[in-house]
């Protein structure tokens, strides 16, 4: 992994299009801001992970079970 | 033009074109850029994502509107700008659903729910406070409302 040191309020460049600001260093904290293109979601890691587990786990499940049924949904709540 | 795949799960599958959806950014983690929306009827509970990419993989998926009264959907400017939201045009969503054995024990991850519009479908990462990851689909009837918060949108 390359390893960069910034103050706030400096930047770094992945690329022509995308910047990575230090906007803050408060304690443990860093605040950045992300600007990049309109076509690149950005998501916090931890999130992405969650949601990729729960995808695999949502296709996997799947593949383990049988035929879901075509039972009534439940009238909603 | 319609498309035949070996789905893992259903075997030989006829892909009526209406049914494809383009994923321009693939499910979160899973990837994959094309799927099929099947179902047995236009009103079955559950639908499923088959890749046609791989034929192995088949998400169930529901509408969550179904299950969650008062369910919404909100996301960060940056993703409305990207899918083109202007508020005004009505989006199909869509939950992916982890099956089990037993009913009580099925899921809906409201965390991360797919929109859909004209054949394109995002799957974003949902803002509106109280929506769980795994959210009980056949939860027992009482408990569970009283236990979310009164802000939840799920």
């Amino acid at each position: 992994m390359l390893r960069i040191s910034r103050r706030a309020g400096e930047r770094i460049m992945l690329g022509d299009d995308t910047i990575i600001e230090v906007l803050e260093v408060r304690g443990q904290t860093v605040r950045i801001g992300i600007d990049a293109p309109r076509a690149v979601p950005v998501y916090r890691e931890e999130i992405w992970i969650e949601v990729k587990r729960e995808n695999q786990a949502a296709a996997e499940a799947a593949a383990a079970s049988g035929d879901l049924p075509d039972f009534p949904a439940k009238p909603p709540r | 033009m319609s498309l035949t795949i070996e789905s893992s799960r259903f075997g030989r599958v006829e892909i009526e074109p209406e049914t494809v959806l383009e994923f321009p950014e693939g499910l979160i983690g899973l990837g994959g850029s094309r799927y099929a929306l099947l179902g047995n009827a236009p009103d079955a509970p559950f639908l499923w994502l088959q890749s046609l990419e791989d034929p192995s993989l088949a998400l169930p998926v529901t509408n969550p509107h179904r299950f969650f009264q008062g369910f919404a959907v909100e996301v960060v400017d940056e993703d409305a700008e990207r899918l083109g939201f202007d508020g005004a045009s009505a989006m199909d969503v869509y939950v992916t659903v982890r099956a089990a054995p037993a009913l009580e024990d099925f899921t809906a991850n409201l965390k991360a729910p797919i929109l859909v519009r004209a054949g394109q479908a995002y799957q974003v990462i949902n803002q509106a406070p109280g929506c769980d990851l795994r959210a009980p689909l056949f939860a027992a009837p009482d408990g569970d409302t009283a236990a979310q918060g009164s802000d939840s949108a799920c």
